[in-house]
């Protein structure tokens, strides 16, 4: 099959009331992609989410599965999207088997060796009724029946934030599993940390607009580097201004520190080094404090403290 | 059991179900309980001849005759209790039909499979609909079989017949609720005023024949559809059950497209 655009999102709007959920999102997802969708609570992700999955009827714009419209025609992109809610909704009373049943019935295919497969990598017990599963376990039991069908497409709207970590690693192997077969997925969360492994791409979402859109790989190349040297004698902070890509410098008597991009090493270890140094540390800043530092969000999602501009490309 | 959105709306309803059916049958075995002393007290036709006119017709069909069994059901039962019980089933599963499945925020579930949202609207109302004629089928039943016991002999055809307008009132009302639940996803509102407005509709018909204004839209009101024509005496009356269908695929039809239109709740 020919290497057609998975999800196609145009000018995206969306208005409730008098507020503006969504403000203009235009993004592309191929085959085989990961796409994260990274902001804040609030900034727009699962509205964006459940327009694609054509619950929501965008205020203009379109949202497209396979050339699909998710509004207009919403059983056809269902057929192709399996969806992992932010808080599993479940029917209380039925079991984890009786869920794969009507799901695998509405859509009209067997799944059942499969989603028992499934369940016992993830280690979840089908026989359970609903209402006595832990949260993660919803979550799972959600996961068992959005993957089950074997969908073109995948929609996980902050999907781990309630599985452990050795269940997580299940998780991304069999998103491996599903992009390996030409398969993509839209994975949302509030943090760098939950996609990074798995990310293709990620795009930033600040109050109903994408502010970046970036490909993970070039996130790394301008990971930051952490730099701190002590000098035998007081240095002038004007010495070190002028490195370009240099952020965050602090020069205190005889103390610098500051963080570096890979470009800016050389010139900067060159001016360190015509001076007489006593002390010298360098290392490389794990990728979330990269992203953070380019568009200011703290670690709980917040983008109250913007420090750096728009990256956007 | 979980092979369709009807099927499983069915299996969830299935202990209400037994509960409304036992309910039923307890209640017209009470009124057949007591038919041996009110058939052996003619006094009874007396008192409710002496009734003021507006009261006589709020609560007993004109033209009722205690002291036979037709009567007396038309009165006690078919009058009041067996309506109330029919539309509170119809206008609750109506009302929950969408709305509900939108508070307990398993819409999404449901819909993120291909299903259309015409079809689980169409489901819902089939659900809704087959039960409320069980109900009515139950208490139709017991009239008959517990009749006998007590020598309260009602015809079977007849019988059947009112029960056939009792489920199709129900429908109606429960159609409307579904309507406004499709429309809104508001379970409270398209539970409360579905009732209130079969309040208004019993009170038209009821009291057509004393004020004239009500007389003038008595026949709009689907209680008329359902009992003015006597059905236990006269049996069918097709005019009427066409008159409540069509009501009935008006109010779907609008349903489904109420709910094709709007967004759905989380």
């Amino acid at each position: 099959m020919p290497t057609e655009t998975m999800v196609r999102l145009t000018d995206l709007r969306k208005r409730f009331g008098k507020n503006i959920g969504l403000d203009g999102i235009s993004l592309t997802i191929e085959p085989g992609e990961v796409f994260g969708y990274l902001g804040p609570n609030g900034a727009g992700k699962t509205t964006t989410i459940r327009i694609l999955l054509g619950m929501l009827r965008p205020t203009s714009g379109t949202s497209e599965v396979l050339g699909l419209d998710s509004w207009r025609q919403p059983v056809e992109v269902h057929r192709l999207v399996g969806y992992v809610p932010g808080e599993p909704a479940l029917y209380d009373r039925l079991t984890g088997h009786q869920h794969v049943a009507y799901c695998a019935h509405l859509r009209r295919r067997d799944d059942r060796k499969r989603s028992l497969e499934l369940a016992d990598r993830l280690g979840l017990d089908l026989e359970r009724p609903a209402r006595t599963l832990s949260r993660g376990n919803r979550q799972k039991l959600a996961v068992i029946l959005a993957v089950m069908s074997r969908p073109r497409l995948l929609v996980l709207d902050e999907p781990t934030s309630g599985i452990d970590p050795l269940v997580q690693q299940v998780f991304h192997a069999i998103l491996r599993e599903h992009t390996a077969e030409g398969g993509s997925a839209l994975f949302s969360s509030h943090v760098l940390g939950e996609v990074e492994r798995v990310a293709d791409r990620i795009g930033v979402v600040r109050k109903g607009r994408l502010v970046a859109v970036e490909r993970l790989q070039d996130l790394a190349a301008r990971s930051l580097h952490q730099v701190r040297a002590r000098f035998a004698e007081d240095v002038p902070a004007e010495d070190f201004a002028g490195v370009p890509g240099l952020r965050d410098l602090v020069v205190d008597g005889r103390n610098l520190s500051c963080s570096a991009p890979q470009s800016a090493l050389d010139s900067l270890l060159k001016r360190v080094s015509a001076r007489r140094v006593e002390d010298f540390e360098c290392a490389e800043a794990p990728l979330e404090d990269t992203f953070l530092s380019y568009y200011g969000m703290d670690r709980n999602g917040s983008t109250e403290n913007t420090a750096a501009g728009r990256h956007a490309d | 059991m979980l092979t369709s959105v009807l099927a499983k709306t069915l299996r969830d309803q299935g202990k209400s179900i037994l509960a409304w059916s036992a309910a039923l049958v307890l209640i017209v075995a009470m009124y057949a309980a007591v038919w041996p002393s009110v058939r052996d007290q003619p006094s009874m036709g007396d008192f409710i001849d002496q009734m003021p006119e507006a009261f006589r017709s709020m609560f007993a069909t004109s033209g009722a005759d205690m002291s036979t069994p037709t009567g007396y059901i038309q009165i006690e039962l078919l009058s009041f209790m067996g309506p109330i019980a029919v539309l509170m089933y119809a206008i609750g599963a109506g009302a929950g039909a969408i709305g509900g499945e939108e508070d307990r925020h398993t819409m999404d579930l449901l819909l993120s499979n291909p299903v259309s949202r015409g079809r689980v609207v169409a489901d819902k109302f089939l659900a809704m609909a087959l039960v409320t004629f069980l109900l009515a089928a139950v208490m139709g039943l017991s009239l008959v079989l517990e009749g006998r016991l007590v020598d309260l002999d009602l015809p079977p055809g007849e019988v059947a017949a009112t029960m056939l307008h009792l489920a199709l009132l129900g429908v109606v009302f429960g159609s409307l609720a579904l309507a406004l639940s499709a429309a809104t996803g508001r379970t409270g509102l398209s539970r409360g005023l579905p009732a209130g407005l079969a309040v208004v509709a019993y009170i038209v018909n009821a009291l057509a024949p004393l004020v004239e204004s009500f007389d003038r839209i008595q026949k709009a009101s689907p209680f008329y559809q359902y009992i003015a024509h006597d059905p236990l005496r006269s049996g069918v009356a097709w005019d009427s059950v066409m008159v409540s269908a069509g009501t009935i695929a008006v109010l779907v039809l609008l349903a489904i497209l109420a709910f094709r239109r709007r967004d759905v709740a989380a």
